[in-house]
């Protein structure tokens, strides 16, 4: 028996699902029955068939025409852009840091002036060991009016000094100092007043 | 056995650049395709492929795995030649329709017409340049979110389930916009076709 237009209608969107396999088993079913006994609906099926066919290679041929080598190129260069040149990215850093780090810029040419101010000092080699250690110049060095004394300073090789005391009374008599103290006459009473000031390397 | 997409993922998520590329050399075609299908231009639907691969990569981190990769890279595909078509319909000052009012034309094609010259093998059938032109203009007038749907079941076979998820909307909607399209496609095919075949003979096998 032929089916009426009416179930026709009723099938004919279910025929899209029925081509891809997408209509439950009860449903299927109906239809193919439907099918086996008219032939319009089975020629809706081939259409589909041959549309669906129709469209895949159709846009297959386009796509045949594709030059696909630099495709994943193009794509992996809009994940990574490519390396800028240096000139440039020096050009890019100063501007940033000038435009948006100009603290910190100020704080790091401080830095840079005090440590070029500082270097004199900081690369001064270190003294030597034991008393003299401390850093100091002989400024002046005078006696009392009543010792029969003179200081002699005398500047040694490295800032440091020497001083003799040398006696009035040898000088007088044309006696060597030496013979009879080694740098400093102990036998004279000697209110030696020596300033001094931390300021440069030196020995007492 | 090609490695499974959910682990090339996970590489290409922990730095492994070699792991995406094999990613975007196994749907690059398909990607392009549907691109193509969407916008007809060759140039455009390039871009938008790259594009698509590019954006995937950059929210690698946001894809949670559980949905198939493919889906969530054509649900991108689509909405960025979506996004393109609305700015050239608002350059030409074009009124862009919501998809769900469109009016769709259920009149049916010559019955018949294309199954009995292309059998179920088109491939064997004489298909010219003309008539790969022409399907990509019978496409252009299907409204666009119907033209997605039809692209992602020809192009990629997903079913009936994956393209619901993909393009998020209710599986019925899915075959409802399925069976429009295929009708509005079949009768610009079957008229070219039956044009054609009275000026050159084209058809049969």
């Amino acid at each position: 028996m032929m089916p009426s237009a009416a179930d026709c209608r009723a099938l004919r969107e279910q025929l899209s699902p029925f081509v891809d396999g997408e209509l439950p088993a009860s449903q299927r079913i109906s239809v193919e029955r439907h099918l086996a006994s008219c032939p319009t609906c089975s020629s809706r099926v081939a259409d589909l068939r041959a549309g669906s066919g129709l469209l895949r290679i159709g846009l297959e041929l386009r796509v045949d025409e594709v030059d696909w080598r630099d495709f994943t190129k193009g794509v992996m260069a809009r994940i990574a852009p490519a390396p800028v040149p240096f000139a440039e990215r020096w050009r890019v850093s100063l501007r940033e840091l000038f435009t948006y780090r100009r603290g910190m810029l100020a704080t790091a040419l401080a830095a840079g002036v005090a440590i070029i101010a500082l270097a004199p000092v900081l690369l001064r080699s270190p003294a030597p060991n034991g008393y003299a250690r401390q850093t100091m110049a002989v400024q002046s060095v005078s006696t009392n009016p009543d010792a029969h004394v003179a200081p002699v300073v005398m500047a040694g090789e490295h800032g440091n000094a020497i001083i003799w005391l040398v006696s009035h009374k040898h000088v007088l008599e044309g006696k060597a100092p030496y013979e009879e103290s080694d740098g400093v006459d102990n036998g004279t009473s000697l209110p030696l007043k020596v300033d001094q000031e931390r300021k440069k390397e030196g020995e007492l | 056995m090609p490695t499974d997409d959910l682990i090339l993922v996970k590489r290409a998520r922990d730095g492994d650049q070699r792991a995406f590329q094999t990613l975007v050399e196994r749907y690059q075609r398909k990607v392009y395709s549907v691109a193509l299908g969407m916008l007809r231009d060759r140039e455009e639907a390039r871009d938008v492929a790259q594009e698509a691969f590019a954006k995937v990569f950059k929210y690698l981190d946001h894809f949670k795995g559980d949905s198939s990769f493919y889906t969530w890279l054509y649900r991108i595909t689509i909405n960025i030649a979506i996004d393109i078509l609305r700015r050239r319909g608002a350059a030409k000052g074009e009124h862009v329709e919501l998809d769900e009012n469109i009016q769709v034309d259920s009149a049916e094609a010559n019955i018949g017409a294309l199954g009995s010259r292309l059998g179920t093998n088109p491939q064997k059938s004489l298909l010219r340049k003309e008539l790969a032109e022409k399907i990509e203009a019978a496409l252009q007038e299907v409204p666009e979110k119907h033209r997605a749907i039809l692209l992602l079941r020809e192009i990629e076979g997903m079913s009936y389930e994956d393209l619901a998820r993909t393009l998020d909307i209710p599986k019925g909607t899915v075959m409802s916009r399925l069976f429009h399209a295929r009708a509005k496609v079949q009768k610009i095919l079957s008229t070219y076709l039956d044009l054609d075949e009275a000026k050159s003979g084209l058809g049969g096998e």
